[in-house]
């Protein structure tokens, strides 16, 4: 009797286990399943989550028997899920839409060729700026819908740049030999730091070199690090900051953040996505404002410039394709009005050219002591070099990192950069 | 006739026996053995995400020119030479003086000492990041009682953010190890150390010529064990220093990380760095049970 029980119950669980097995359905034809559902694959919940959210509301009244559902992971946890899902060809566990960060973009197009639908076509791309319809083209077609735009600006405390004497018009198209000199002038009379500065991260770098149309390698994707003439610069300045006496040395978003919340610094030059942290610290409304990022002294440099931003992919093994097209379309792809919204709430700086003459666009914002600055933002949008990012954006930046030390310590920036390009060299395959 | 009952019975024996751990067998080559083969090929490819193309030796090549590389396993190799013994050393000295009949509140001690094993590597490791921040509680402290005058860049300096590694890993492992010993330390006669207390033999010279020599097949255990897990270092490195300034707390397996998931995938690659780690735990084994000797004790 023992025997027999025991027989069936192995039974059971070998059956059950060969039942956990799903199949594979074909990927999805370009249909709308009205009751169907999407999974949306996001970071940052008071960001990118609230912002999906807001579209997933007005979605709701066209198709009210659509389930959208949205989930947050941590940056990193994201990317590492979608490598770990893409390469192993298994799709099941795939979303229907994700944010892919543009600097990546390529660099999962390249990598996993097949696995996102091709967009071309379908969304009114000529209505997005150029430089983020470019990011996500490979061979002629067009991959992803293109979202918030990292359009970089240099924040600043006012009252304590007019402490130390500047006012608004002194920080107009400055160079970064004028800020390092305005920086040590506040630090000497205000003795307030200017800028939280973490010296391994290569976020300021990057606004450097795409304000000038130069990025770690060139338009053909070959390394340019060693003869980069905006990188060599951008290095430099780097050193002289690194070395001053008016930054607070910080490591990690959470302290960086935490410096210019708490008072300890002046200024922050970063994309308009720190806009939603700069206004967390409520009591210092009023007390910031907006000037345009500086520029390099190399030929070609402008007063405008990018860090970040991403864009929204389709998976090409979605059941649920054609809703998910749809979607992004009635939504980034259309509604002005949703955009003014996102603009007001978080802060978030579409790429949707329609919609950048929307009212919320020329508001003036008290928290900035009544600057327009989303008017402002807009128009250095619209200057930003278009550079094509390449797929080793990560490695170039790492590579670089690697050497920095020694040129922190007085050493060749030519022999630091001409390690890190040999290092980059080494990681291109 | 009985000799051949005797076979029969024993082909009955061998076939019920393997058939119960076929099962086993087959779960084992399935899960266990076709990954390594398959993980072996793919260290013989290279390319991006999934468009791979064969490389026969080409990765192993590479190994020898990408500085990365030699970087991550010059760390991983310093963290090991210089945490392992430092580590080791502590366990047993913690364990003797916890065996001590004459220690109060032992248990007391014991669990203190035993509690930052059971703590989440990565809560831990985060914890550690604020409290070596540059304006963290550690500096404040130290700053405090001016031992230094300025403070210590702990994250921000190559050499001190090793330091603060080396720091975290052994306050992580010490009581871990430590078990292991007092454990040992049971089955040591305490006449033996009655005799030597009685010969007039020094505290030190207890611990050297009998504690330590009677440990040695827990001591190689350990030593071991704590090679594997210092070598496969990767918690600590990505939650506290990110792989520190520049590439200087990179470890290998933190860079097979990277080569995976962070910049542009190369799975074969990553392979190959993975085989790299296996080859040095498997020769380190190897020294390491020629000099414990356990075959002949």
């Amino acid at each position: 009797m023992k025997k027999i029980l025991s027989v069936m119950i192995i039974l059971a669980l070998v059956l059950s286990l060969a039942a956990c097995g799903n199949n594979e359905e074909a990927s999805g034809s370009m249909e709308i399943k009205e009751d169907g559902k999407i999974t949306i694959w996001a970071w940052d919940p008071n960001f990118n989550i609230a912002i999906m959210e807001e579209a997933k509301a007005r979605f709701a009244d066209m198709y009210p028997d659509m389930e959208i559902e949205i989930v947050d992971y941590a940056k990193g946890d994201l990317e590492q899920k979608l490598h770990t899902n893409l390469a192993s060809g298994v799709t099941t566990g795939l979303p229907d839409i994700v944010l892919i960060e543009d600097y990546n973009a390529q660099m999962y197009l390249q990598s996993y060729p097949g696995s996102f639908a091709d967009l071309t076509g379908k969304i009114p791309h000529n209505d997005f700026v150029d430089y983020k319809t470019e990011l996500m083209t490979l061979d002629s077609k067009v991959y992803g819908v293109p979202f918030d735009s990292g359009v970089a600006g240099f924040y600043y405390r006012s009252d304590v740049l007019a402490e130390a004497g500047y006012g608004a018009a002194d920080l107009e198209n400055i160079t970064w030999d004028d800020y390092i000199k305005i920086a040590q002038d506040v630090k000497d009379k205000t003795g307030t730091a200017m800028l939280a500065f973490d010296p391994n991260d290569g976020g300021l770098m990057r606004i450097m070199m795409q304000s000038a149309g130069q990025w770690y390698t060139d338009a053909e994707g070959n390394p340019s690090l060693a003869t980069n003439k905006a990188l060599i610069e951008a290095v430099e300045v780097y050193r002289e900051i690194a070395n001053s006496d008016w930054i607070k040395p910080t490591s990690g978003w959470g302290e960086w953040v935490g410096a210019f919340n708490s008072g300890d610094t002046a200024s922050v030059i970063t994309g308009v996505w720190i806009t939603g942290s700069v206004k967390a610290e409520a009591s210092q409304s009023g007390q910031w404002a907006v000037a345009p990022v500086p520029r390099l002294n190399v030929e070609g440099s402008k007063n405008a410039s990018n860090l970040g931003g991403s864009s929204w992919y389709v998976l090409d093994s979605s059941e649920n394709k054609g809703a998910a097209v749809e979607f992004l379309k009635e939504t980034y792809g259309k509604d002005v009005d949703f955009y003014q919204k996102i603009l007001v709430d978080r802060g978030a700086v579409g790429s949707f050219k329609p919609s950048q003459t929307g009212s919320a666009y020329s508001e003036a914002d008290p928290f900035f002591n009544g600057q327009k600055v989303y008017a402002d933002f807009s128009k250095w949008m619209a200057e930003i070099p278009a550079i094509s990012f390449g797929t080793y954006t990560y490695e170039a930046d790492a590579a670089i990192f690697a050497n920095m030390g020694e040129v922190y310590n007085g050493g060749s920036i030519e022999d630091a950069l001409k390690k890190a390009e040999e290092q980059l060299k080494s990681q291109i395959q | 006739m009985n000799k051949v009952k005797k076979r029969g019975l024993e082909k009955a024996y061998q076939k019920s026996g393997w058939s119960f751990i076929s099962i086993a067998v087959v779960m084992v080559l399935v899960f266990n053995i076709y990954p390594i083969v398959n993980s072996l090929m793919l260290s013989t490819m290279t390319g991006k995400g999934v468009v791979m193309r064969f490389n026969g030796l080409g990765n192993i090549k590479r190994l020898f020119v990408d500085t990365v590389f030699q970087t991550a396993l010059k760390n991983t190799f310093t963290f090991f030479i210089i945490q392992v013994p430092i580590m080791i050393l502590l366990s047993l000295i913690i364990a003797s003086m916890l065996n001590e009949p004459k220690t109060k509140f032992k248990s007391l001690f014991r669990t203190a000492i035993f509690l930052p094993c059971v703590t989440s590597l990565v809560a831990y490791s985060v914890l550690f990041r604020s409290m070596f921040s540059f304006d963290g509680i550690i500096n404040k402290f130290l700053l405090s009682i001016h031992i230094i005058a300025d403070p210590i860049p702990w994250l921000l300096d190559p050499f001190w953010a090793k330091v603060t590694i080396i720091l975290a890993i052994t306050w992580r492992w010490t009581g871990y190890n430590m078990i292991f010993y007092l454990a040992g330390l049971q089955n040591i006669d305490p006449s033996i150390y009655e005799a030597a207390r009685i010969d007039g033999a020094s505290k030190f010279k207890q611990f050297t010529k009998i504690t330590v020599p009677m440990l040695k097949p827990v001591i190689l255990f350990t030593t071991i064990m704590s090679t594997i897990g210092t070598l496969q270092l990767f918690d600590e490195v990505v939650n506290l220093t990110g792989g520190g300034p520049g590439n200087s707390t990179l470890t290998l397996s933190q860079y097979i990380y990277n080569l995976s998931f962070v910049f542009t995938p190369n799975y074969g690659y990553a392979a190959t760095i993975s085989y790299v780690i296996v080859f040095i735990v498997a020769v380190l084994a190897i020294i390491q049970f020629k000099i414990g000797g356990s075959k002949d004790e």
